[in-house]
């Protein structure tokens, strides 16, 4: 068993870990849409869904609008430097045969929005698609697909980049697949990572059960990184989030189902060490290329920019390369500060003055509210514990 | 004696007795020639290092802290560390003079948890160089003014 192998943990150790994947789960609620920017997306593209359904054109009969990317897998993270999530919508054209042209269909999409007087205000043309700008809220993108006659699973096609072509898709089988894993739940060594759970529970800040599941948050935190990681580099060579969330689910339903786990951080930095694993070297045009299929329709290579792109695969393999070695450096790290130069250096300056702030300042505040005490093991803790020792009012002085 | 309010210096040994009876303090220590030595480690929370402290008290002056592992001024990489007496470097958990440190304090409800605190803010301050958790440095003006206690106390420094 893979875990023989490795030093085994203090109960110290696991303590410590579980408080470090707790604060990781917080980056991830910081940076993740809102519940109310999440209901306000909702809403508006249920509208136009409404909207789009209401048009007279034959092609627009049979529509379905529905979420798909990181939004509806829920592993949107805000991107830097803007306000705006991407929220992704396919406009499912039903009644629609695979003999139009993509232009077309894009066409009467877009025209029918151009009908509604506050769409056609906020309508940006995009290669593939229309957005919709809510300016410093959210943009809904809106691909036109049709059925894939040729897909057993109920697959689609969406418009390449050209326009001049079909190419297969399955983003409802992908959202059912990806959710499949994300319900996976992992086996740890021993028992008491539970009871460690209940000792933590009464730190500062609770430490909570993942409202979302181990591999939403690893998606989240894995492209939080490579945003960061490729934040100054205008080379637009950055790994695309499915490739992301692909070898992620794959790693961590093959990880999951053969390894008994430490904790959350050992399954995060095991399913991080194993994504390579699932990237294809079919021979491609006589040559050994790249392959990640989306594993719910046939024909679908999220890696074919790669074949296209000889910067695109070393890219991967160096940021994936520092990836790991940052995580495997978050779930080893002793100190707060060191907590937070790693973190600041995998998520930016500034979630994570967020994050570890707003645990200095329960601390702070339960100083002057006299709420601080001392629990064994546990250390500073506002929560009712036992054999606590309350910490009473004081102030710091000093030479310098 | 016994003060109104109840309040009694408490002797060196009662202090050694309450300092080994807290479920919060670890370590040992002895009294030996009028002098309380206790050594205990703090971790202030799960994530923190833990760190080695040495607590020396006599009758008569207040309890001083020492860390003897890590090396706090080798954390702070030449950063003047904040809120400690130097020469030998203490942690300065309180106000000289008033009211948060006296003799009929227990160490193990005070100065211990207090330096929970004081290290806490010291692994934030290592990352944010800002130190969070109040106070006042020789010279500033206390919070209040009219309160003579402290200005006597400042006087001193």
């Amino acid at each position: 068993m893979n875990q023989m192998l490795r030093q085994s943990l203090t109960d110290s150790d696991i303590r410590r870990r579980t408080q470090i994947f707790s604060i990781l789960d917080e980056i991830c609620e910081d940076l993740d849409l809102t519940e109310t920017q999440f209901e306000r997306a909702r809403q508006s593209y249920g509208a136009v869904g409404d909207w789009l359904s209401g048009s007279a054109d034959p092609l627009l009969v049979s529509i379905l609008v529905y979420l798909q990317g990181s939004s509806a897998l829920g592993t949107a993270v805000k991107p830097i430097g803007r306000r705006e999530f991407d929220v992704d919508l396919i406009c499912f054209c039903a009644g629609v045969a695979s003999g139009i042209s993509p232009a077309v269909l894009k066409e009467a999409v877009g025209n029918r929005l151009k009908e509604h007087a506050t769409y056609a205000r906020l309508l940006e043309e995009k290669k593939r698609c229309w957005r919709l700008n809510y300016a410093g809220d959210f943009h809904l993108d809106l691909s036109p697909t049709i059925a894939n006659p040729f897909c057993a699973n109920r697959g689609e096609l969406v418009p390449d980049r050209t326009l001049q072509e079909w190419h297969p898709t399955n983003p409802r089988a992908y959202k059912a697949l990806f959710d499949e894993r994300a319900a996976l739940l992992p086996t740890f060594v021993r028992k008491h990572v539970a009871m460690q759970r209940d000792e933590a529970t009464v730190e500062p800040f609770p430490v909570r059960e993942t409202a979302k599941g181990i591999l939403r948050r690893i998606v989240q935190l894995l492209k939080r990184h490579r945003d960061v990681f490729y934040e100054n580099n205008t080379d637009d060579v950055a790994p695309i989030s499915v490739i992301i969330t692909t070898l992620a689910m794959q790693a961590y339903a093959y990880c999951v189902r053969r390894h008994v786990f430490e904790d959350e951080m050992d399954v995060l930095v095991e399913t991080i060490r194993m994504m390579p694993h699932f990237i294809k070297r079919p021979i491609l045009d006589g040559r050994q290329g790249y392959a990640i299929l989306n594993e719910t329709t046939h024909g679908e290579n999220f890696a074919d920019n790669w074949n296209k792109d000889e910067r695109r695969a070393p890219t991967f393999y160096t940021w994936h390369k520092q990836a790991l070695s940052d995580f495997e450096a978050l779930r080893d790290a002793v100190g707060q500060d060191r907590l937070s130069l790693n973190m600041v250096r995998s998520f930016g300056s500034g979630v994570t003055g967020r994050v570890l702030g707003n645990r200095v300042d329960a601390v702070s505040d339960g100083r002057k509210s006299g709420l601080l005490s001392v629990a064994p093991l546990i250390g500073l803790t506002t929560s009712k514990a036992a054999a606590s020792t309350a910490v009473p009012a004081n102030t710091f002085f000093g030479d310098q | 004696m016994r003060g109104r309010g109840g309040k009694q210096d408490l002797t060196l040994s009662q202090q050694l007795l309450f300092l080994r009876a807290s479920p919060i303090v670890g370590g040992a220590g002895t009294v030996r020639e009028n002098r309380l030595t206790w050594h205990t480690s703090v971790q202030p929370t799960p994530l923190a290092r833990s760190y080695q402290a040495d607590v020396v008290y006599s009758l008569g002056k207040t309890p001083t802290v020492q860390i003897s592992e890590p090396d706090l001024e080798l954390l702070a990489q030449g950063r003047p560390l904040p809120h400690v007496y130097t020469n030998p470097l203490r942690l300065c958990l309180h106000l000289p003079g008033i009211e948060d440190w006296d003799a009929a304090k227990r160490i193990d409800q005070t100065i211990i948890p207090w330096t929970y605190t004081w290290l806490f803010y010291f692994e934030d301050w290592l990352a944010t160089d800002d130190w969070k958790g109040g106070g006042r440095h020789p010279g500033e003006e206390p919070e209040d003014p009219g309160n003579r206690a402290l200005r006597r106390a400042m006087a001193r420094f």
